[in-house]
């Protein structure tokens, strides 16, 4: 069994409307996803905005309900993560987009760390701060600056702040959610690369989720793609990005900037092939709701939703 | 509201410290000269009259004097006495404590009652927000002034207590209404989630995460209540629905004003009360925009 396991996880959110509030409709922001993350792997979730690759996220770790499915993480069922062992919830831990509204305004980075260490390990608070300290010092800020604010701080220093309340706990599995999508990108590399390094030091397992191809090719062994809800294709890093099958995921991968401007024209073109593919043919490749079909095997690791006939 | 106290140990002493929200309210009221002098007046208000209402027998003031009707401001009597021949300036040192501890003991409860009840609604939202909202609404549409006008009929003898819980019971919807809209706000956003993945509980999250950010709004909304109810209590007692005689406020000596003969003739009888409620009233108002200001960084002036 894999580390994390996800089975058929369908996330629906009721749409209400109507006289007296009733439930009109479903808005299907995750149906029926699978994959599973190997231990010290870092999966990506790739996909465009409310393709649910955020929902899938925050179902995991319980911040969603979870409409059916199932979630497995060291072969326990943690579908319902609000109401299994406490001890499985300090073992999964989450980075926020938005460093500005992930952290309390009112609160000293020092109390911001400390909530999990206060949450979970008794701690006297001259090794509470201690703690802090150092987690400061493993995310690269200053270690005086436990007093501060959060509103001191630029962006890329909130964003290790909430890495290190994310990792206070050593937890196995971190969820990254769009981490680095609200910095700079002078600053995204910074934050990637420390969080490679944390990854190897701590021993750490991360499902990262981006909308960005670059970082995602950066971080990732594993890559899934998700398009409106559904997974459209999935498979290694070299699988997407060299073998792209599902047109979804050909265009997502033409559309990367190419780095060298001499092959700026034949770039161009490349995308504008890509592109009329991609529009003659996606009467093939989702079905009549616009929606991606059911993946099928291509190879071991290389799983793409093509139409029944193949 | 917030701890800003961390014990950081000896070796930590020498880091630097940002300043908390104390630290700008106490910046903005200094850079406010209106409203430091408010302060300043508020508190020397309470002292003397804390303080003065100790050494005072309040049965000795309340005792109609039959020789000293209506007499004129005087050495004995330094601000006359009413129709009953009674100190009017023993009667406004009591009458005052009587106001401000009612306003202040009524402010204190709605606040507790309301926030407690606006952050559970608004922090839990759907059905229990539905439901506690609805008993709200309720609450809100029984005819406050009837209701005391009733109580006040009913029950022959009460105290300052009896009667700010009667205010209280109808006058903490708008404050739960005001700390529900905030809350419901605050818990979108990601800092409660982050709490909630990092496994704090929902209580914890609701009373030491969410409550600091409504803060400045809670502080602000009180001290601006606080006027309010003074006010009202004074206007309750003005009607007469408010203390008896043998308790003076504020409000019964201003409506010995309603006699014309006192009006005209015996101002010192009512101008001080009528003087003192404004200047509290404009005192109060002016800490409140102050602090309005401190928490508002487009409006600060310090």
């Amino acid at each position: 069994m894999s580390y994390l396991e996800v089975k058929d996880l369908k996330v629906h959110f009721p749409v209400k409307g109507g006289l007296f509030g009733r439930t009109l409709a479903h808005i299907k922001a995750v149906d029926g996803v699978n994959f599973s993350i190997e231990k010290g792997k870092t999966y990506g979730l790739v996909g465009e905005s409310g393709s649910g690759k955020t929902t899938t996220g925050r179902a995991i770790i319980g911040l969603n309900k979870i409409t059916s499915g199932q979630v497995f993480f060291e072969g326990q069922d943690i579908t319902n993560l609000n109401k299994a062992n406490k001890d499985i919830r300090r073992d999964i831990q989450m980075i926020f987009q938005d460093p500005y509204s992930s952290l309390n305004p009112k609160k000293r980075v020092i109390d911001i760390i400390s909530e999990p260490l206060r949450n979970y390990e008794k701690l006297t608070k001259g090794e509470e701060t201690k703690r802090v300290q150092e987690l400061l010092e493993l995310v690269g800020l200053n270690p005086e600056s436990i007093l501060k604010y959060p509103h001191e701080f630029s962006g890329g220093q909130r964003q290790r702040i909430g890495i290190a309340r994310a990792i206070a706990l050593k937890p196995k599995l971190i969820i990254a959610d769009e981490p680095v999508s609200a910095l700079d990108v002078s600053v995204q590399a910074q934050v990637l690369n420390f969080m490679k390094e944390i990854q190897k030091e701590l021993g750490l397992t991360y499902l990262f989720i981006s909308h960005d191809l670059g970082v995602i090719k950066h971080m990732c062994d594993q890559i899934g793609i998700m398009y409106k809800g559904r997974y459209v294709e999935s498979g290694t890093k070299e699988d997407i990005f060299n073998h792209p099958q599902h047109i979804y995921t050909k265009r997502l991968v033409a559309a990367i900037p190419d780095m060298n401007p001499r092959n700026r024209q034949q770039h161009l073109q490349f995308r504008q092939e890509v592109k009329n593919e991609y529009e003659q043919a996606y009467n093939q490749y989702f079905d009549d709701e616009g929606l991606a079909f059911q993946l099928q095997p291509v190879s071991d690791t290389h799983l793409v939703a093509l139409p029944e006939k193949g | 509201m917030e701890t800003n106290k961390i014990d950081i140990g000896k070796e930590g002493s020498e880091i630097v410290k940002s300043p908390s929200g104390w630290r700008i309210v106490g910046r903005e009221i200094m850079r406010d000269k209106v409203a430091l002098f408010s302060l300043i007046f508020l508190i020397a208000i309470m002292i003397i009259v804390y303080g003065t209402s100790l050494l005072l027998d309040v049965r000795e003031i309340v005792k109609v004097d039959l020789f000293s009707i209506h007499q004129p401001p005087s050495e004995e009597f330094l601000l006359g006495t009413d129709y009953g021949g009674r100190d009017v300036f023993g009667q406004l040192i009591i009458g005052t404590r009587n106001s401000l501890s009612i306003g202040i003991l009524v402010t204190l409860m709605t606040g507790a009652i309301g926030i407690i009840y606006g952050l559970v609604a608004g922090y839990f939202g759907g059905t229990v927000d539905n439901i506690m909202m609805r008993i709200l609404d309720f609450f809100q549409v029984l005819p406050f002034l009837m209701i005391v006008i009733v109580f006040v009929a009913i029950v022959p003898k009460y105290s300052i207590l009896t009667f700010s819980l009667i205010m209280t019971a109808f006058l903490w919807m708008g404050i739960a209404r005001l700390i529900r809209s905030k809350a419901l706000q605050e818990k979108e956003l990601d800092y409660v989630q982050a709490s909630k993945t990092l496994g704090t509980s929902n209580f914890k999250i609701m009373f030491t995460q969410v409550l600091p950010n409504l803060s400045s709004l809670i502080i602000v909304t009180m001290t601006l209540n606080l006027a309010a109810n003074i006010g009202l209590e004074s206007g309750l007692s003005f009607l007469g629905f408010g203390f008896p005689e043998s308790t003076p406020s504020l409000g019964t000596l201003v409506s010995y004003a309603r006699n014309p003969q006192t009006l005209e003739f015996r101002w010192w009888v009512w101008v001080p009360a009528s003087v003192l409620i404004l200047v509290l009233m404009l005192s109060i108002n002016n800490v409140g925009q102050a602090l309005k200001r401190a928490t508002d960084a487009r409006q600060r002036r310090g």
